[in-house]
């Protein structure tokens, strides 16, 4: 095959020939490539029928096109593996089974697929509406010595918030168990002992469901659901699609929740009992390769993702380790394989261990055309000194206002546990003119698009406001934003037009003629048609540079050409409006094919709320601009993240969004016993309110309520605190895979930081302890 | 009369001259593929029997799809033709049997058990259809009806209709509509409460329009083919009108429709009946080609036309491997490797990025090849809003005329009828439905002329209170304001204002009358919105006409029911079904008076119905499922609810394939044989909505164009 020198492991893999195979890869082992690789291999092999297709599971849109890429380039000519592979996320295979088969689970044609921000929507409003009826029915689990003052501002400010989240948790169980309201009620009403937590969840998911139907949608969680329903009860048609994919190969199998995992292993030909009843091996079923690194299971909210799934797999079924990784220098990998070595030994608590597992990071060879940077153990540093949350901002700032101008050419991110914590980050790099990429919530082209779109949007909504005008102007020449030569212009322009006092005599200078006696002296030479008079005129030359007025006044008059036909515009339906006005302001493909998006999903959102006029609407395509919402198709992650695109500007973002990606430098901050706790007497629970009895974790005991109405065993009977300890636990496994996460973007050098916490008394934590420990000796 | 030639320019091959110019007395069933001039023949049939002296009003010529009797239409309608009796053209289960419904009503209203026989019936149109049951249904959604479903609520009640229609149109009881289509069902047994569901909404319905004197399509055509048909009066009373039968597209109608005709048919003097063996693509609404195609036992001769007018060679062979890859017929020989030469391919990765493409080819047919513009189409399996309105818009910006089958924008999206609706709530207060300042800006906008949108919103935010629905004077606004609307503009408002001031007071009048009262003696006058602006009077009076429509509906039924307190404010409820959707279909009349000398961009079936070749088609979304993929109806099932099937049977994955194939077959044979010369496949890696599209149609022309590479070597 073409352009690809398999490393040892890769090799081994190569050697696939049919059944199942885990794979369980270390980070930076190249898993992309592998798969990419194996297609490749299975396609020139031949043995695919016509109609046949390898398919290739992944988790994020923007794997998606990486796989479609890596694979064909392993063809001389690509129309060898046209239509002989496809890749899916597991939502986008989930829903092409429900698109085949909607009738079969009630589902009308046209059903939609309600996004994670408009069921968010949906849930706060179920939430709201619970609350309504049931405002004091949570009493009993409140702090019992708050006073009435404050269980009352509790209960209007803390509460909806944390039972929309448990909410959340509790319809995606809910939804992985495959229960519907109905079924659940029947479940509620045989026990014997009542289960208020889960009779709340109950309620509001009946509740949200209720909503999604009357919006004839769906949301992601019944796509997973309704495909399993589908594969289940029809076999004939099971049948069909597994002759269609005879190969699965699944990438980050880490992440699959038990359902996703139900469907593939349908798919590759096992009865689903079979897959996972534990000491059974399951040689029966077809060809499924799983890989992935359980090392790297981490969750920003809540999932019904387990490492464990994987781990099974791979310990019940042929497997390859991957342990090689040509990413990181070697003190960087010491300092990984000792975090794990650390936790399965030495961690204190005893069941935390299987959070981190071999194998272990290895180099590459030497010849490897991906080689590890050098050895350098000076490049690793921790600051064990104890530092408030500002000072270990101001040290890590600092840090790198020294280091960056010497390192224009490399990549250097600030990874955070917490979305707050890295807009601090970002506020003192603001502060010291030090440049830097937010990839907070994800940058991308929707972002973009919808962001300028929003802006003219918003004009139209307000036309009377120029400094809405003048945002609009922007947008209208948003191509020349990085020419040089025409910032004058453009900056001027704008000026004009945020200072008109009469938005109406720019844009209909014609009727403002018509005012007849009222007209003040003419125009000078320089103002354009129809400038405002009066006072405005002074204004309008002030804000003007010598010499460029006849420039500006052309601009302004070209500018109201396309404002009055946009005005006009706005009452068409939405999405025409949408679709006219992108013709006119973008002429990228890209741009204008997200536009036509937007103009499907808006007005798919005016048909939900008739009563929404242009703010409402303008208000969602902000909120689809600060990229809150995901779409199936075009996604905030569709471009990906590059780091090589942000050389010697500093990266912040979470360590979470960080995986898969990679730097030069990379510093860790946070590292104390809040964020990262491992179950000792002093760690705090972020899920454990203050304003609550007991430290429960509401949303863990709500789970745990669920567990108990649906599970036959007398040994799983709700007993109230066990589920928040145990959450406690699986909290500190996510975190140390976290940390490890971390550890492993770094290539070259690496700053681990801890800071003492709101309240002064964070220590470090405690797996960070270890390896400094270690470190020195 | 006319003269009998055809017009000039039309050559008519020895097989059509055959049917032509049959005798007076004969029966023939002609049966081919599209494309093999059988239309024409039968076009140049009817203007051969006028010519021969035949009256008019006694020839009948039925179709199933009105857009099939056009080109009879244009012969019609054609200046030339003198004037004389007027030839009957409908369709059998609409117009026919409605006229029928209501010559003979005194009989049928008894018969049929409708409570109030004695007074006169009225005739749901597919909308007041949908509004009754909508009335019906929507209190049963909330006791839990329908809750295993996910859709929305028109298409639920949509779908109850259609399942009337289907029992009507195949001739089986309208109470055993659940238990067929739960015979036909496996899985999730929750799942079958949805049919009893229903079942009993259908049943409720059809109570409720025989209390009602209501007459939809399903009882319609039921009271003509039971009811009536088997009364002599009646069937003495149609063999005696009409003596000559011209019935084309049989393969499109209903089972029912080829009962009555086949026990007909002896009856007329002659009869031509037209078969496109290809067709039945109107499966979906109930056609039946078996039924119909079994007509051909009654007629003397069958006549078999196959030597495509319309297809080059290469367009014919690709049509022939396309069908054998898709679904081969053992009988048909293996087809040569295939012409490949008539496909363009068309292919970007995103979808604007296509339709540039799409639209830059369509010019350079037209300018630079000399195609016409009629001669060309634009066609998807569906087509959404945001993609008619892209390509049209496209295609004007490129100078070149476009047309859709139907406007861009349903009545309720028209600009104009929102002014009309906004205004008219504004008149009246007693609705209680107050609309927001944005849409009195609009309003204003549109009604008064002149007035730019930053003007009509500073004019909204200062003289209307929404909570109040008042509307205070222009005199009373701050005088430096009142100079930047300006006073030609203050003056327009003024009497806007002071008529809906003047309404208010006076007497409530018929909604339609108000909206032309209003648009008589305001919007139409010299300084307002509606003076010169056609479009906007167009869509005005469409709005007045489907008012009146479901004013007259809405009456007969109150008429009875005076005291029933669900039918508020006639005007009212017709605003707020417009915004619901229920009454969504309606759209501006006389549109399709449009040039039709234009492009056509419409969805592949309808393009279908039209029944007219064309020079080039661009196959938009050939990835699309859409193509082949029924409809998924949580309600109704197409093939289960027919004539064909067994009863008991369950419906299979397999029959799902199958079913699947012959659509896709029937559908691309039916497009291809309506091609000269060309046709584009237009990709984009990423559809519409920004998923890949990889369907059956897709795959098939894979496989051509790769068996045609192998072999060009």
């Amino acid at each position: 095959m073409l352009n690809f020198i398999p490393r040892p492991s890769q090799e081994q893999i190569l050697r696939y020939r049919g059944g199942r195979l885990g794979i369980a890869a270390v980070p930076g082992a190249g898993k992309t490539q592998i798969l990419s690789a194996l297609a490749a291999q299975i396609i020139a092999s031949g043995s695919l029928g016509d109609d046949q297709e390898v398919l290739i599971v992944t988790l994020v849109n923007s794997a998606v096109d990486n796989f479609e890429a890596r694979v064909k380039r392993f063809f001389d000519n690509p129309l060898q593996a046209l239509y002989k592979y496809r890749v899916r996320t597991l939502h986008g295979l989930a829903h092409d089974i429900v698109r085949e088969k909607p009738g079969h689970v009630g589902l009308d044609e046209r059903f939609a697929i309600i996004d994670e921000r408009e069921a968010d929507f949906i849930r706060r409003e179920a939430v709201k509406a619970w609350l309504s009826v049931h405002a004091e029915s949570l009493d009993d689990y409140l702090d019992p010595n708050m006073d009435e003052h404050k269980r009352d501002w509790v209960r209007r400010d803390q509460l909806p918030e944390m039972i929309s989240n448990l909410a959340l948790a509790f319809i995606r169980s809910s939804k992985d168990r495959r229960l519907t309201p109905a079924k659940l009620r029947l479940l509620l009403d045989r026990q014997p002992a009542p289960l208020p937590l889960a009779e709340l969840g109950l309620e509001i998911y009946a509740d949200y469901q209720r909503a999604l139907a009357y919006r004839a949608a769906v949301d992601f969680d019944d796509l997973i659901r309704l495909a399993l329903d589908i594969l289940e009860m029809d076999e004939e048609y099971l049948e069909r699609v597994r002759y269609r994919f005879p190969f699965i190969l699944e990438d980050e199998a880490q992440d699959s929740s038990r359902l996703q995992q139900d469907i593939l292993g349908l798919l590759s030909g096992a009865r689903p009992e079979r897959i996972l009843s534990v000491g059974e091996v399951a040689d029966e079923g077809g060809n499924w390769v799983r890989v992935g690194d359980p090392n790297q299971a981490i969750f920003e909210t809540f999932t019904t993702a387990s490492p464990e799934l994987l781990r099974a797999f791979i310990a019940q079924n042929p497997s390859v380790d991957m342990p090689e990784s040509g990413r990181s220098q070697q003190s960087v990998i010491d300092l990984a394989n000792y975090l794990i070595d650390w936790v399965m030994n030495e961690h204190p608590i005893e069941e935390a261990r299987s959070a981190l597992a071999p194998p272990y990071i290895e180099p590459v060879p030497p010849d490897d055309p991906q080689p590890n940077p050098p050895n350098d153990r000076a490049a690793i540093h921790f600051i064990s000194k104890r530092l408030t949350a500002e000072e270990e901002t101001k040290a890590v700032v600092d840090s790198l206002s020294k280091w960056l101008p010497k390192n224009q050419d490399a990549t250097v991110a600030v990874l955070v546990p917490r979305n707050t914590r890295g807009v601090e980050v970002i506020n003192a790099l603001k502060a010291k003119n030090i440049e830097y990429v937010e990839f907070l919530s994800s940058t991308s082209n929707t972002r973009a698009a919808a962001g300028a779109l929003s802006n003219l949007i918003a004009y139209l909504a307000d036309p009377q406001s120029a400094p809405k005008l003048a945002k609009a102007y922007q947008v209208w020449r948003r191509d020349w934003k990085d020419v040089k030569e025409r910032q004058t212009l453009i900056h001027d322009t704008s000026a004009w037009l945020r200072k008109v006092r009469n938005v109406e005599d720019y844009v209909n200078p014609n009727l403002a003629f018509a005012r007849g006696e009222t007209l003040t002296p003419a125009p000078s030479r320089s103002t354009p048609e129809g400038l405002p008079r009066g006072e405005g005129d002074s204004i309008a030359e002030a804000v003007v540079a010598e010499g460029e007025e006849e420039q500006v006044a052309a601009e302004l008059n070209d500018f109201r050409v396309h404002v009055r036909r946009w005005l006009e515009s706005v009452m068409l339906p939405i999405d025409q409006l949408v679709l006219t006005l992108a013709q006119d302001i973008f002429t990228d493909a890209a741009d204008l094919a997200l536009a036509h998006k937007l103009a499907l999903v808006l007005h798919k959102a005016a048909d939900d709320h008739k009563e929404w006029r242009l703010p409402e609407l303008t208000a969602e395509l902000a909120v689809i601009a600060k990229n809150e919402r995901r779409f199936i198709g075009f996604s905030a992650d569709d471009s990906g993240f590059d780091p090589d695109q942000h050389k010697g500007k500093v990266v912040v973002t979470t360590m979470h969004k960080a995986k898969g990606l990679e730097w030069d430098r990379v510093y860790l901050m946070s590292v104390n016993n809040y964020d990262f706790p491992s179950n000792q007497p002093n760690d705090r629970f972020i899920s454990e309110k203050w304003f609550l009895r007991n430290s429960l974790n509401l949303e863990a005991e709500a789970l745990a309520q669920l567990n108990a109405a649906t599970s036959s065993s007398e040994y799983d009977w709700y007993d109230e605190g066990a589920a928040t300890l145990a959450a406690r636990l699986d909290y500190v496994k996510e975190r140390l895979r976290l940390f490890f996460v971390g550890i492993t973007r770094a290539k070259k050098e690496l700053i681990v930081t801890w800071n003492t916490g709101r309240q002064g008394d964070a220590t470090p934590g405690l797996a960070l302890s270890a390896l400094m420990g270690w470190w020195e000796e | 009369m006319t003269d009998s030639l055809p017009p000039p320019g039309i050559s008519l091959s020895p097989a059509q001259r055959q049917i032509i110019e049959a005798p007076l007395n004969s029966k023939l069933f002609v049966l081919g593929p599209a494309g093999t001039g059988k239309t024409s023949a039968g076009v140049e049939r009817m203007r051969h029997l006028l010519a021969q002296g035949v009256p008019g009003e006694s020839i009948l010529m039925l179709a199933a799809q009105r857009s099939v009797q056009e080109p009879y239409l244009d012969l019609l309608y054609s200046p030339e033709r003198a004037a004389g009796g007027e030839v009957t053209s409908a369709t059998l289960g609409g117009g026919l049997a409605r006229r029928v419904c209501d010559l003979f009503w005194p009989v049928a209203g008894e018969a049929a058990g409708f409570a109030h026989p004695d007074q006169p019936p009225v005739f749901l149109s597919l909308e007041t259809s949908q509004y009754y049951m909508a009335h019906i249904v929507r209190p049963l959604l909330d006791e839990g009806y329908f809750e295993s479903v996910t859709m929305d609520r028109n298409r639920l009640y949509s779908q109850i209709l259609d399942n009337l229609n289907k029992a009507a149109i195949v001739g089986f009881h309208y109470t055993e509509i659940a238990s067929r289509l739960d015979a036909a069902y496996f899985g999730d047994p929750a799942q079958r409460r949805v049919y009893a569901d229903a079942q009993d909404c259908a049943v409720r319905f059809r109570e409720y329009c025989l209390q009602n004197n209501l007459i939809d399509f399903s009882l319609q055509l039921e009271i003509f083919t039971n009811i009536l048909w088997p009364l002599d009066t009646v069937r003495g009373y149609l063999t005696r009108t009409y003596r000559h039968l011209i019935y084309d597209n049989v393969e499109e109608d209903s089972p029912r429709a080829h009962d009555i005709i086949r026990a007909w048919l002896p009856e007329f003097e002659s009869a031509l009946l037209i078969y496109d063996e290809s067709g039945g693509y109107r499966h979906f609404l109930g056609s039946d080609p078996l039924t119909g195609q079994a007509l051909n036992e009654l007629c003397e001769e069958q006549i078999v036309l196959s030597d495509s007018f319309v297809m080059s060679e290469t367009i014919a062979s690709l049509a022939s491997s396309l069908e054998q890859i898709i679904l081969p017929y053992p009988s048909v020989p293996e087809p040569e490797a295939a012409g490949a030469e008539g496909v363009g391919i068309i292919a970007a990765r995103f979808y604007p990025e296509l339709l540039d493409a799409v639209v830059a080819q369509t010019k350079s047919l037209v300018e630079e090849s000399g195609v016409l513009p009629a001669d060309i189409v634009i066609i998807s399996p569906f087509l959404s809003d945001a993609l008619r309105f892209s390509v049209m818009n496209r295609l004007e910006a490129a100078g070149i005329p476009t047309r859709s089958h139907r406007p861009s924008r349903t009545l309720r999206d028209e600009p104009a009828s929102q002014a009309l609706l906004t205004l008219a709530a504004l008149a009246h207060p007693e609705w209680n439905i107050h609309p927001p300042r944005f849409d009195v800006a609009y309003a204003l906008m549109q009604s008064v002329a002149g007035l730019d949108l930053v003007r009509a919103q500073l004019l909204a935010e200062i003289v209307y209170r929404p909570r109040e629905l008042r509307l205070s004077t222009f005199d009373e606004i701050d005088p430096g304001v009142q100079e930047r609307i300006t006073f030609v503009i203050g003056n327009r408002y003024a009497m806007l204002r002071d008529w809906l001031l003047a309404y208010r007071e006076g007497e409530d009048l018929p909604f339609d009358h108000f909206l032309r009262k209003l648009f008589g003696e305001v919007l139409s006058q010299p300084g307002f919105g509606f003076h010169t602006d056609f479009d906007a009077v167009r869509v005005a009076s469409s709005l007045v006409e489907s008012v009146r429509h479901f004013r007259q509906s809405l009456e007969a039924t109150v008429l009875f029911q005076t005291t029933d307190s669900r039918f508020p404010h006639l005007g009212k409820e017709y605003t707020q079904m417009l915004q619901d959707g229920v009454i969504a279909a309606s759209y501006v009349e006389g549109w399709r008076s449009q040039n039709k000398d234009a492009v056509l961009v419409a969805p592949a079936h309808t393009f279908l119905m039209m029944n007219r070749p064309v020079t080039a088609q661009f196959w938009l979304d050939v990835g699309s499922s859409g193509w082949h993929q029924r409809l998924a109806q949580p309600l109704t099932h197409p093939y289960v609810l027919t004539r064909e099937w067994e009863p008991g049977r369950i419906w299979t994955d397999a029959d799902e394939v199958e079913t699947s194939r012959q659509a896709l077959r029937r559908v691309i044979s039916g497009l291809l044989h309506r091609c000269r010369e060309r046709v584009y496949l237009c990709m984009a890696e990423l559809g519409e909505s920004g998923f890949e599209q990889r369907g059956d149609l897709l795959r098939a022309f894979q496989r051509v164009l790769q068996t045609s590479g192998d072999t060009g070597g």
